[in-house]
């Protein structure tokens, strides 16, 4: 597995080169700039804006905050939902703004030695891929956070919509409405019928089953019972 | 396409595998405390006379508006640790409140009543000396701020530069403070240590030299500590050597003039240094005239500076604290004294209540305001009151009214209201818990009762017979009580329902899911806290506590052993040790023992002394151990016992790891030592597995039935290893695994081009680090995984001096989109449940990451077997999903720690995470299978049996009917 591990890190370096080559007209911002850069060097701001839409900027940007490369550098916004994070030395950061409430994409800000700024989406896997993003940045909220999974509740439609229920509720609707529908009168149709049962029971010698059943339980009432409590235990079954 | 399959895929197994927080549970069994930290500047918001806020600016680089009704949060906004987010200055102006952050560097004005950001400039710079609001008549429209070497003026408006300034002689002259009276001039005052003052008087339009005057004044270091203005701008200073005061006018004179003390008839303590403290209401004005002198630790002076004599208004002998406070146009002082009051208690005990007396006092005459006498009350359990915040405000007829908040020594902040009634008071120790522990709750009588009748031995049936039904009935009392308390409560308005919850009602639920927390703060006060409301129960407040202490909490007695009471120890490295019983809060009866030399390891062993207290032993600087409690019985046991005890130290100043031995007498005997060399590679933690983990399963089922036995080995340590190279390029982080007995080396893994903090949780046959790999510049998992194949050595115990195979080691990495603040693993009861990782975000969300995704047998190729196994296929991204977040919106800022423990339900453990904030949760991570959930729905299984009941009756009739027609046809 271990060895899997570093054949999968291995084609993944090698895409990074391919992606490296493809690229190299705007490599000169590019990762290399790193964190290797002197401490004395230069210090720069990643300015930009975050809106949520629909909302009032007063009413989220209290517990908003942007946060550069986890807390490493941290920044605030105004009140109008613009923000400037300070003193950062040139490299390449994710950006991000974080509210409790609203869901922002992270954004990669790639800084060079001499200040030229440049954004693009995050792509974690293929990391010098590029995909040009505006700056200075405008980030958009993609809605609020959902924290929550949704209850299961129990409805009569989700009772009768369970397999087994319409199973037994639709040969009991056949059972019942068919005698009704088909006139069982008429002698024609009821000699059709009779001659359809015998095709479906090729053996007039062999008890039939219901009848056998009706003997078995005759004089007690434990067919009705049985039948009405493997249909009531079914919700049962169903809620655990 | 593939990969979208499998991504499906996946997210369908984590659909069906998670458990997430229902929106009716919020709140229901979590809670969360915020904080703010220690309080640095504080100012009510005055603008209006309706406004509840305080706003506060704290050590922990926090700025935050406190609801003054409640002493909740408004809002707030948490900087940077360390000085690049430490809160220089907070200036407050009608709706803004202006901030400088980092020494200087960052001027912020935010808007109080939406906490936005108005406007952030960067300044130049150069450390930060002074700051202050420019008035110009009558209004206030510029801020000034005093660097070492420059002068800065900015409009408050949006932020912008009016002008800047150099200072003339700046590296002979230290300038310290920067004072305007409102007059158009802005004055910086600097002093030449040991020789002069310099005052340079700019013009507030542009920034132009009026003048510039030197003022002998040899004895004069440091203008901020000794020096206010006063009046129509004359500098008055307080000089502790001749003990007098001196008064400048620093618009007219050039010499100072030298008032001794004496001559106002005062004496000051011999050797205190006196301070002087004024009050300038608006920028804008000119301060007033009336300050204050402190004398002594306990002696204040009110004083009034009239055309150049000083008069005293008022002597405040004995005064612990005193302040000034504006209200429209009036003045007050506000004067704390201590009262010592004796307060019997129903003849059983006397007790000592610390009480101060609060008292205004008119700033122009010195005259005590009448009814406005207010009590505080100190808590014995706290320390000595600090500082005095006071509000004040214009009652209906005009007097003036007020209201406190007294911060205290324990970072206590208490807000109080005439006469004395506290509104609410705000631990601020607990934003900095250091460590913590968990502790059981202990029985009530009945349930002690209902397990001593197990516990004795059985003496005849019929005796036995009695007790079971005694003990029954005892139950059916204590049922019909709780039946009655909730007959009762419910009857009552829901307002007056309270529970009270205090020490003496506390006891063990049914699940045994509330717990009390023992938590440790850097400020040394302990807290013991209820774990289902977060109410303290207890707070003991430690003064003289180093600040830089390294603190060890350790239970030594449960609450299991119920004669005896259950007794934690807490353990200050190096210094003293106290050992107090957490229950009552109090400390124990039993003496610490004296501790020569400095503690290098402590360890807690199984063995118990007679009082059930598990033995602790301490080994010092000179490799001798001791033991407490060190009674006989106890010694025998470790003579008994000493050669299976074997500790390990840690000298990561020389990198060196060493094992030891315990001799039967108490003498130490190395047995083992690493030595990683200190150049390449420094240590970073060590991390051993936790002693009351339970592991249910011996191995993991394959798919083709057989058992892949895992490698538990309780000794086993973690060393992670730090590069001292920096550079990207060169640097890596080390990963040892170590036998904590014998000193071998199970496993050594390093990661290149990966550079810390790296976070780690050990635990069970497994080991999870997070690293920052410099290469692609993000964070990165990875999981060892000991295995010892498909047969065991010894099924039946494990000693790590008969271990003659290695164990296989598998190892898998991912990518993880954000980084983090800290990880710890779920712990249950039994081991049983699945494990999640608890992982803290920086954006103060506390994420459950199943431990299946950080599993090294997760395939690339699916196939059958590994379908059987339920293994998920590898993906290199772990994904974060909010709907995995434990603390839903209830974001938890700067977690530092996570502490898990067990509680009595196998499916379910108790969460806590600390940091800036506190939060409290219980996670599920297998789901609760041992509990009905508590959406059961009672409604709907009670009604089905009742519609089944009624169905047999009516069929039962109308095959009774149906028979009898048919024996009639």
């Amino acid at each position: 597995m271990l060895q899997r591990g570093k054949l999968q890190l291995l084609w993944l370096s090698m895409h990074t080169a391919l992606v490296l080559v493809s690229c190299f007209t705007d490599m000169e911002t590019g990762p290399g700039a790193g964190l290797s850069t002197q401490p004395n060097g230069d210090k720069f701001k990643i300015e930009g804006r975050a809106i949520v839409p629909g909302v009032k900027t007063q009413d989220w940007v209290s517990t908003a905050r942007v946060l550069v490369e986890g807390e490493e550098y941290v920044g605030f916004l105004r009140t109008d939902g613009s923000f400037a994070v300070n003193d950062i030395p040139s490299g390449s950061y994710v950006l991000e703004v974080v509210t409790p409430t609203y869901r922002f994409e992270p954004v990669r800000v790639d800084i060079t030695s001499k200040g030229k700024m440049r954004a693009r989406l995050v792509n974690y896997i293929k990391t010098s891929e590029v995909i040009r993003q505006p700056y200075p940045l405008q980030i958009r909220a993609s809605g609020p956070h959902s924290y929550f999974m949704k209850r299961e509740t129990w409805g009569w439609t989700d009772f009768l919509m369970n397999p087994m229920v319409m199973m037994m509720v639709l040969p009991l609707l056949i059972i019942v409405l068919l005698p009704k529908v088909v006139n069982t009168n008429d002698p024609e149709m009821r000699k059709e019928m009779e001659q359809s049962m015998n095709m479906l029971n090729p053996n007039p010698e062999l008890p039939d089953v219901s009848e056998l059943m009706t003997k078995l339980f005759s004089g007690s009432k434990g067919s009705s019972k049985a039948g009405s409590s493997s249909k009531g235990s079914r919700p049962v079954a169903k809620r655990r | 396409m593939a990969k979208l399959i499998l991504l499906l895929l996946e997210l369908c197994i984590i659909f069906c595998v998670v458990h997430a927080v229902f929106e009716d549970q919020v709140g229901k069994f979590d809670w969360r405390q915020q904080y703010v930290g220690k309080v640095r500047f504080s100012h009510f918001d005055t603008q209006m006379q309706s406004s509840k806020k305080v706003l506060v600016a704290t050590e922990s680089n926090v700025f935050a508006a406190l609801n003054s009704r409640t002493g909740e949060l408004f809002w707030r906004h948490v900087d940077k640790t360390g000085p690049e987010g430490n809160i220089d200055a907070l200036l407050h102006h009608a709706q803004d409140a202006i901030l400088v952050v980092g020494n200087g560097r960052v001027l912020r004005s935010w808007d109080v009543n939406i906490g936005g950001l108005n406007w952030e400039v960067l300044l130049d710079s150069g450390s930060f000396r002074s700051a202050s609001l420019v008035g110009q008549q009558g209004t206030v429209k510029h801020v000034a701020v005093l660097k070492k070497a420059f002068i800065s003026v900015h409009y408050l408006s949006n932020g912008h530069q009016k002008w800047i300034e150099n200072l003339p002689d700046s590296e002979t002259v230290d300038y310290q403070t920067v004072y305007s009276g409102g007059n158009g001039h802005v004055l910086v005052l600097g002093v030449v240590p040991h020789s002069h003052i310099t005052i340079v008087v700019y013009s507030m339009e542009d920034g132009e030299i009026i003048k510039q005057v030197s003022v002998e004044a040899p004895w004069l270091s440091n203008i901020p500590a000794s020096c206010v203005v006063v009046g129509q701008g004359i500098l008055m200073c307080a000089d502790s050597t001749t003990m007098s005061l001196n008064t400048l006018d620093l618009h007219q004179q050039t010499q100072m003039t030298q008032i001794p003390l004496q001559s106002l008839g005062l004496e000051a303590d011999p050797d205190f240094h006196p301070s002087l403290m004024s009050h300038q209401p608006n920028a804008a004005q000119k301060p007033l005239s009336e300050f204050f002198l402190q004398l002594g630790p306990e002696r204040y002076l009110l004083l009034q500076l009239n055309n150049g004599q000083i008069v005293t208004l008022r002597d405040f002998n004995p005064a612990l604290l005193a302040s000034f406070a504006t209200t429209g146009e009036k003045t007050v002082a506000a004067v704390m004294s201590p009262k010592n009051k004796t307060v019997s208690k129903s003849q059983i005990s006397l007790l000592f209540l610390d009480a101060c007396s609060i008292n205004l006092f008119s700033a122009d005459t010195g005259r005590r305001l009448l009814d406005t006498t207010l009590i505080f009350t100190v808590d014995p359990n706290g320390g000595k009151p600090e500082k005095l915040h006071v509000q004040a405000f214009l009652k209906k007829d005009d007097s003036v009214g007020y209201r406190v908040m007294v911060q205290t020594e324990d970072q206590t902040l208490t807000f109080i209201q005439q006469p004395g009634r506290v509104m609410w008071t705000r631990e601020e120790a607990l934003s900095d818990v250091v460590t913590m522990e968990m502790v059981d709750l202990p029985l009530t009588g009945t349930q002690a009762e209902l397990e001593g009748e197990f516990g004795k031995k059985a003496d005849g049936l019929f005796s036995m017979v009695l007790k079971r039904l005694s003990s029954q009935l005892i139950m059916l009392q204590a049922w019909i009580a709780h039946l009655w308390k909730l007959f009762y409560d419910a009857r009552k308005p829901r307002s007056q329902v309270k529970n009270d919850i205090s020490i003496d009602n506390l006891s063990r639920d049914e699940f045994n899911l509330q717990k009390m927390m023992v938590m440790v703060t850097s400020s040394g006060k302990l807290f013991g806290i209820d774990s289902k409301t977060g109410a303290i129960l207890w707070k003991h407040y430690l003064d003289n506590i180093p600040s830089n202490a390294a603190f060890k909490l350790m239970v030594q007695r449960t609450t299991a052993h119920f004669p005896h009471p259950p007794q934690c120890t807490f353990l200050l490295t190096e210094i003293l040790y106290i050992s107090f019983f957490f229950f009552f809060g109090g400390r124990s009866q039993v003496t610490p023992p004296a501790l020569p030399q400095p503690i290098l390891q402590s360890l807690m062993l199984p063995l118990m002394d007679q009082d059930y207290a598990k033995v602790l032993l301490l080994v010092d600087d000179q490799y001798k151990v001791s033991a407490f409690p060190s009674t006989k019985n106890v010694l025998q046991q470790l003579q008994e016992t000493a050669s299976s005890i074997f500790f390990f130290l840690v000298d990561s100043s020389q990198g060196r790891l060493s094992g030891y031995r315990l001799r039967t007498d108490l003498s130490t005997e190395q047995v083992w030592e690493v030595v990683i060399p200190t150049e390449v590679q420094k240590i970073v933690f060590v991390k051993g597995k936790r002693p009351n983990e339970h592991v249910h399963s011996q191995g993991r089922v394959m798919g083709d039935r057989s058992v892949l036995y895992k490698y538990l080995n309780p000794n086993l340590l973690a060393v992670v290893t730090e590069s001292t190279d920096m550079h990207q390029e060169r640097s890596f982080i080390g990963i040892l695994l170590i036998d904590g007995v014998t000193g071998r080396i199970i496993h050594e893994a390093v990661q290149r081009k990966a550079r810390g903090p790296v976070h780690v949780v050990h635990s069970e046959n497994w080991v999870v680090y997070e690293y920052w790999s410099t290469k692609s510049r993000r964070k990165e998992f990875s999981v060892i995984e000991l295995y010892e194949g498909m047969e065991l050595y010894n099924s039946t115990v494990f000693s790590s001096l008969d271990r003659p195979h290695a164990p296989q080691v598998l190892q898998q990495s991912y990518i993880f989109p954000s980084s983090i603040s800290t990880m710890e693993a779920t712990l249950t009861e039994k081991g049983i449940t699945s494990r999640h990782i608890l992982i803290g975000l920086p954006s103060g969300g506390i994420l459950s990451l199943p431990k299946m995704f950080l599993d090294p047998r997760r395939p690339e190729i699916i196939t059958e077997q590994s379908r059987e196994e339920n293994l998920i296929p590898y993906a290199p991204e772990l994904i974060i999903r909010t709907e995995w977040f434990i603390n839903y919106n209830q974001s938890v800022s700067r977690v530092r720690g996570i502490y898990t423990a067990p509680s009595g339900l196998e499916s379910t453990c108790l969460v806590v995470a600390y940091g800036l904030d506190i939060y409290q949760t219980r996670v599920y991570p297998s789901k609760q299978f041992d509990v009905l959930k508590d959406d059961y729905d009672y409604m709907l299984i009670s009604s089905v049996l009742f519609a089944l009941f009624f169905a047999t009756m009516i069929s039962k009739r109308l095959a009774e009917v149906k028979l009898l027609n048919r024996a009639w046809r």
